[in-house]
């Protein structure tokens, strides 16, 4: 993907990238969320935590990072969920104390995408304690694989995407050059919050992306079976129909989001609002396309069942669907 | 009216419960799931114990109960561990149709064997093309006994069980000739492959089964020739059942496990318990096991008085598999990114939920035969 410039095709020339608008980036998310391709969690590496160092970065941390993150050269992650810390971001316990030119950091992070095969890692850690806000505590460090005291644990066994992995980051006094802070100290969270954003965008148009593929797929072996005079079923038509339009209805706002982000909007709100309604429409459109294919759609060897263990994983992460709410209600003044 | 279980039926209930906790080690279950292996040693000792066939007669190894006992059974069995629970659920699948339209010496021969746990049986009707009738597993019948040939698809249990119960088309020109035949499956002439991996019931293997020029005798048709569509079609009613016994256990075991992490894991410093979104789940998905709950027996019930409500039993099939859909869909969500991971116990009853929409036959046909059921012929049909 690398070498045929699908990665972070939205960074300008100057770091090696094709200086193309973020919609080109995004298409290629969709793409490959419609094939069904999780692996690599290409979507993540170029849309979520590249744009991390491109916008925090210093020009020394740009030229150095971004053009073999361009590449290929290395793959990208983002470490904040910890054992205890999964929706409540501020309540995370890795710290990073600052000794001479290093920080040293000790914490545990888990369920992170790419955490087996990454190179370069972004770390939510805490850099002070004792604010009156715990949110002033946080700071994202960049931390490279080569590390002393960075260690991985156990590449987590799941329900689906099974070609990605899913694992746990382990620093015990690990060492870290100062230069590798993004941005300033305790504005971690602040940052993280402003790119959660794109995340749940992204995120939206990876569920959007595989509930389309499914009814597509979907409304072919139904088509066929119709021509093959092979109905052992009757095809619901209205089902059918209704799933349409949820699709369509999704694409739609979708859509309208895209072009709003890439203006420059806030559009927390309607990305919340987005995030949750894209996943779970795309967990029904893809149970109910699965009884279409009667007792088959159960089987492996139809990609139906394949969509249907790895949709499961949207209405989770990038904030579970019960915090979307939460930020909508906010929003909303209740 | 009266809505409680008797004092025999609460015993059953706490014994199968206490078994099932006893016995479905989490850690094992999940073992059981990736390896894609039926628990036998589960199974023995549930057989050993007499929670298998509970209703075949006691002459025959069974204790001579309804099939409301059996459902309990089921149903705690399942929400201990899902894969586990339809594993021991389904080991004596088709043996209905022995009890019911068997001779003596079937009885016999079939019935002690599978309660004792000597070994499992199966059955085996669908087939691609229609549902039901006309199969193109024909039979041929004459003077020498039967000779069968044809193919069947998603047949559980098939590659490790010990007899099978196949139904085969016999009249050509009624789609509803159907004759039942009881085979051991190591007979000549049967060819048994699996079907490949599944999303989930992962412990139960699914087979194609192929049948060329598999000679018995005729003392091995299960009733009376050409009355097969018709024990089918009784059979499907006792497994609407029973599988309804199975979608509300894996609700109420997704249930059990979303109130009791709901009430341990603590975010924004407190229990998520406490938060509307779970409480409001919570209380929905109870609403649900509970409704699913009332039916199932309602229609478990009408079959022990011996007249079976075709409509309850329909409705309960529909209501108790989408309810284990949703319940364990909203489990995992109150899990979060636990849920998904396999160590978080939760998923595989996600997984293991779904295929209830499509065992037996998907909703989408359940929901048009009970549509001819209330609104009788329509003209212009």
């Amino acid at each position: 993907m690398g070498q045929n410039g699908y990665l972070c095709p939205w960074v300008e020339k100057e770091y090696g990238g094709a200086g193309l608008g973020l919609e080109y980036s995004f298409i290629v998310t969709d793409e490959m969320a419609y094939a069904g391709v999780h692996g690599l969690m290409a979507g993540l590496h170029s849309d979520i935590v590249a744009p991390y160092i491109h916008t925090f970065g210093n020009e020394e941390q740009k030229k150095k990072w971004l053009p073999s993150s361009i590449s290929g050269e290395i793959i990208l992650a983002v470490a904040m969920t910890e054992p205890d810390a999964g929706s409540d971001l501020s309540s995370i316990r890795t710290t990073a104390v600052k000794e001479g030119e290093n920080y040293i950091i000790n914490g545990e992070k888990i369920y992170i995408s790419n955490g087996i095969l990454s190179n370069l890692v972004v770390v939510a850690c805490k850099t002070e304690t004792g604010h009156e806000s715990p949110y002033k505590d946080v700071s994202l460090i960049c931390v490279e694989d080569t590390s002393p005291g960075f260690f991985r644990g156990r590449n987590l066994e799941k329900a689906g995407w099974h070609s990605q992995d899913t694992g746990e980051l382990i620093f015990r006094d690990c060492q870290v050059s100062v230069s590798n802070l993004l941005g300033d100290e305790g504005k971690g969270f602040y940052y993280m919050m402003e790119k959660l954003q794109q995340e749940r965008l992204v995120s939206a148009i990876m569920s959007q992306a595989s509930a389309e593929a499914t009814f597509d797929m979907t409304l072919d072996y139904c088509k066929q079976r119709k021509g093959l005079k092979k109905i052992e079923i009757p095809i619901d038509t209205n089902g059918i129909a209704e799933m349409a339009t949820d699709i369509e209805m999704g694409r739609t706002f979708l859509n309208s989001l895209i072009y709003d982000h890439i203006h420059g909007e806030d559009i927390i709100k309607r990305v919340s609002m987005a995030k949750w309604w894209t996943s779970d429409m795309a967990n029904r459109i893809i149970s109910q396309c699965m009884e279409l294919y009667r007792d088959y759609g159960y089987l492996e060897d139809h990609k139906v069942g394949r969509f249907f263990r790895d949709a499961r994983a949207h209405p989770i992460y990038a904030g579970t669907n019960e915090i979307m709410k939460r930020i909508i209600g906010k929003k909303l003044g209740i | 009216m009266d809505f409680h279980l008797t004092t025999e039926q609460r015993d059953i209930q706490k014994a199968a419960s206490e078994f099932a906790k006893g016995e479905f080690d989490p850690d094992a279950a999940l073992d059981y799931d990736m390896r894609q292996q039926f628990p036998l040693t589960i199974w023995k000792k549930a057989c050993e114990l007499g929670f298998i066939g509970v209703y075949f007669p006691e002459e025959y190894g069974g204790q001579e109960l309804d099939l409301l006992e059996n459902a309990l059974i089921v149903e705690a069995f399942c929400r201990q561990d899902s894969g586990v629970g339809m594993a021991l659920a389904l080991s004596d699948f088709g043996s209905e149709m022995i009890v019911r339209n068997g001779n003596v010496d079937q009885k016999k021969k079939i019935l002690p064997f599978i309660a004792q746990g000597k070994g499992i049986v199966t059955s085996a009707f669908l087939e691609e093309g229609y549902f039901f009738a006309p199969f193109a597993t024909y039979a041929k019948i004459s003077n020498n006994g039967c000779m069968i040939n044809g193919m069947k698809s998603f047949v559980t249990l098939g590659s490790i069980a010990d007899y099978i119960i196949v139904v085969c088309q016999t009249g050509l020109d009624t789609p509803h000739a159907q004759t039942v035949i009881l085979l051991e499956r190591e007979t000549d002439g049967i060819e048994v492959s699996s079907m490949g991996e599944k999303v989930g019931m992962r412990m139960i293997p699914v087979d194609q089964v192929v049948f060329v020029n598999v000679r018995v005798p005729a003392e091995n048709i299960v009733g009376q020739e050409d009355t097969g569509y018709s024990q089918l079609q009784n059979f499907f009613n006792e497994m609407r059942i029973k599988t309804s016994a199975m979608g509300i256990g894996i609700a109420q075991g997704g249930l059990d496990k979303a109130l009791e992490y709901s009430k341990k894991r603590v975010q924004f410093g407190k229990p998520i318990a406490s938060f509307d979104a779970i409480r409001n789940k919570l209380a929905d998905m109870h609403i649900d096991v509970e409704m699913a709950r009332l039916i199932a027996y309602k229609a478990a019930w009408s079959f022990d008085t011996g007249k079976p409500d075709s409509r309850a039993i329909l409705m309960s099939k529909m209501i108790a598999s989408k309810t284990a859909y949703r319940t364990t869909y909203d489990a995992v969500q109150i899990f979060g990114g636990y849920g998904y991971m396999a160590e978080g116990h939760i998923e595989h009853f996600y997984r293991d939920a779904k295929v209830l929409d499509l065992f037996l036959e998907p909703g989408q046909i359940q929901r048009s035969m009970l549509a001819d059921h209330i609104l009788g012929r329509v003209s212009g049909e």
